[in-house]
């Protein structure tokens, strides 16, 4: 946009997804999870939110950053995800959708503030997590959180997480690690919503505000 | 100071009962230092269409100009007088156009349609438009002094005004607003829309 | 100069923006006053869906600075027969992207022969303001019934949507968010329906001066659609016992001119 250009402009804060957001992986698939919230200024626009967005049949998206701009990213996605597995013939694959997301991240990353997380299922790779950072970047973890909440739980997570969780258990690890960032964390708040991935297909699940884990234990009544 | 009330001056425009009014100052400054007091601002498109181009002259005229182009295409294209309620849209889709380099002009349009019914149109400089309903606020106002005359209509103008009174309630709201406007005034010119004529009167006002 | 006097062939032209930008430079005039000029809709829009329809609502107050432009202006536009929006912010922006978005779904009907479903009004609205970087201050709330029933979303103007059973936008949507908060239930009936966006809008008229005047109710299900032009009205606020109005020969005039007007044969400005 050339700096010349004035007029009546942007007076309106964009909405953003002040965000708690992560994935992992467990034995034969991936959770995802976050938080509900999405904000205007110090608004709630939004409070019971999905930031877990469908790209193709076994892989999701979590969306951080501006809504306007994750949104239009998980848009242009599930397109060339579409297009994708039409060229092949079969269901795309979670390295193959994580790449994609990071070159749209990497090369508008001076128009984006996208903070995206990758998850799914597919035949070869079984359930893997990406972690595709705000800048643009593939990374490849076990597990990844993200947000502006993730900051309070790094230390949960390091301490909780387990390679070879069951679904049960990787699933109750979101949810306790989310419920600590709503609890620290003004710009997270809401429902939990999981969305969790095998072979066999897509579960979703949503923990309502009240029906929280009560793991701060020490701070509330 | 806005670059709208650089020049200054102000256009009025006014329904009454099968009648239109569209009225403006003589005035053309630079800030506070008059320069022209013949200015006026309302300009005829056809016998039953008037518009007044209130704020900064420079556009006044560069708008005008392509207005007259745009209704000389119109009027070859289609082979019949524009109706005032598309000669509306025209302006405001004309100023939209610029959205993000305006022209810093705010119009007003007064007309009658082929049922003789008034028609009334103004906007911002943006081209948002602003057409009032006759029965309960038949009167639009642009330029320098918007609240004054605004102030003036709202308590002066009513219903099915005669042309002669229309004449009456338009000048002296008009009249009434100007003086209280550093940037507006010496004189005024009002045109008076009839179906069958245009009645247009110049007017004393305070020289200072 | 050969550029000005073309034909508009669509889209924004930017001609103006280095003259603008220069004289927003000079020192005695700010850009900020340039630009509250712009007329707003400093509003309270809202929508709530029920057992078989939406119902939106608005006030009908639009503001220029601090002075109240329009005193009844419509903000629920229309989109196509079965989709409805209520619009925020800048005025010229959202009766602008409304109509092109009206057109443009007119010829998606004629083009695919099916009614338009909401979702594809809001895909493409949400795409031309999000091409725009949120610099098409539009927020908008899309409601309406299709194949799929019914449907409520709102559009901030950068571009990113949300769909909910109760929605508010402009500057009065946290007092109209107040009243669904407290009074929405799931599958209300059509008349409480209405009543509790009556309420919502009353609520943002009376709590946010950015809002006022009328409420306006659109009511769209499946049976077809039902549009309430200043539902409540706010009673006017002042009227004179004895109304004035000057006399003939008030005003002196120096100068008179009478044109007659040329009758032409037929209907000059007939089709």
């Amino acid at each position: 946009m050339p700096s010349y250009m004035p007029g009546p402009g942007v007076d309106v804060s964009d909405p953003a997804l002040g965000t708690t957001i992560m994935a992992v992986e467990f034995d034969g698939g991936v959770v995802l999870g976050a938080d509900s919230r999405t904000s205007s200024g110090s608004y709630v626009a939004n409070r019971v939110s999905d930031k877990i967005t469908y790209v193709s049949d076994k892989i999701y998206v979590c969306r951080s950053g501006s809504a306007a701009d994750t949104q239009a990213v998980a848009d242009m996605m599930r397109m060339y995800l579409g297009m994708h597995s039409l060229e092949i013939g079969k269901d795309p694959e979670v390295p193959t959708a994580a790449n994609i997301l990071n070159q749209v991240c990497y090369e508008n990353k001076n128009y984006l503030m996208a903070g995206m997380i990758c998850a799914g299922w597919d035949e070869r790779n079984g359930g893997v997590v990406y972690s595709i950072p705000l800048g643009g970047g593939l990374f490849r973890e076990s597990y990844t959180i993200g947000g502006s909440g993730s900051g309070y739980i790094y230390g949960y997570c390091d301490a909780n997480f387990r390679k070879g969780m069951s679904k049960h258990e990787a699933q109750e690890f979101v949810k306790n690690a989310i419920s600590l960032a709503i609890w620290r964390d003004g710009s997270s708040g809401g429902v939990i919503r999981t969305v969790t991935i095998t072979k066999d297909g897509v579960e979703r699940e949503m923990v309502l505000g009240d029906k929280l884990p009560h793991l701060a234990k020490g701070w509330c009544p | 100071m806005s670059i709208t009330e650089y020049n200054g001056g102000c256009v009025i425009g006014m329904a009454g009962k099968n009648c239109v009014a569209i009225a403006c100052d003589k005035r053309y400054g630079a800030q506070y230092q008059t320069l022209a007091t013949d200015k006026t601002k309302v300009y005829k498109m056809h016998d039953q269409l008037f518009i007044g181009l209130a704020g900064l002259a420079t556009d006044q005229q560069t708008f005008y100009e392509r207005l007259k182009f745009r209704l000389a295409m119109y009027s070859l294209r289609e082979e019949r007088l524009i109706k005032p309620a598309s000669f509306g849209k025209m302006v405001s889709t004309l100023l939209y156009e610029k959205r993000f380099g305006p022209y810093f002009i705010e119009p007003v349009i007064a007309g009658l349609d082929k049922e003789n019914k008034p028609y009334l149109f103004s906007s911002d400089f943006i081209g948002a438009p602003l057409l009032p309903d006759m029965d309960t606020n038949g009167f639009v106002v642009a330029g320098t002094c918007t609240e004054q005359l605004m102030g003036m209509c709202e308590s002066m103008w009513r219903k099915d005004l005669e042309p002669e009174e229309l004449f009456e309630t338009v000048s002296q709201c008009l009249l009434a607003g100007q003086d209280r406007d550093c940037l507006s005034g010496w004189g005024a010119v009002v045109h008076i829309i009839c179906p069958d004529r245009v009645i247009t009167r110049t007017l004393r006002g305070r020289m200072d | 100069m050969e550029a000005s006097l073309e034909i508009p062939k669509g889209g924004f032209s930017f001609d103006l923006c280095k003259r603008n930008a220069w004289l927003e430079s000079q020192a005695n005039y700010g850009s900020s006053s340039i630009i509250k000029k712009a007329k707003k809709t400093g509003t309270t829009i809202a929508g709530i869906i029920f057992k078989d329809g939406v119902v939106l609502g608005a006030d009908t107050r639009a503001t220029s600075g601090p002075i109240v432009a329009d005193k009844n202006c419509e903000k629920i536009h229309y989109l196509a027969p079965n989709i409805f929006c209520c619009g925020a912010g800048t005025s010229a922006d959202c009766e602008n992207v409304t109509e092109m978005m009206a057109s443009n779904l007119t010829l998606h009907r004629l083009n695919t022969g099916r009614e338009c479903r909401v979702i594809t009004a809001v895909t493409m609205l949400s795409q031309y303001l999000f091409r725009y970087q949120g610099y098409i201050s539009a927020a908008l709330v899309v409601g309406g019934v299709d194949s799929t029933g019914p449907s409520l979303y709102t559009i901030h103007p950068h571009g990113s949507v949300d769909q909910l059973p109760f929605v508010t936008m402009g500057s009065g949507s946290l007092a109209a968010m107040a009243v669904f908060e407290a009074g929405y239930q799931e599958g209300l009936e059509r008349q409480p329906g209405i009543d509790l966006v009556r309420a919502a809008i009353q609520s943002g008229i009376d709590n946010d001066l950015g809002s006022g005047s009328n409420v306006d109710i659109t009511v769209i299900t499946p049976e077809g659609v039902q549009r309430f032009r200043n539902l409540d009205k706010a009673e006017p606020k002042y009227k004179s016992k004895n109304p004035l109005f000057y006399p003939k020969g008030t005003t002196k005039y120096y100068d008179e001119i009478i044109s007659k007007v040329a009758i032409i044969e037929g209907d000059a400005m007939e089709q």
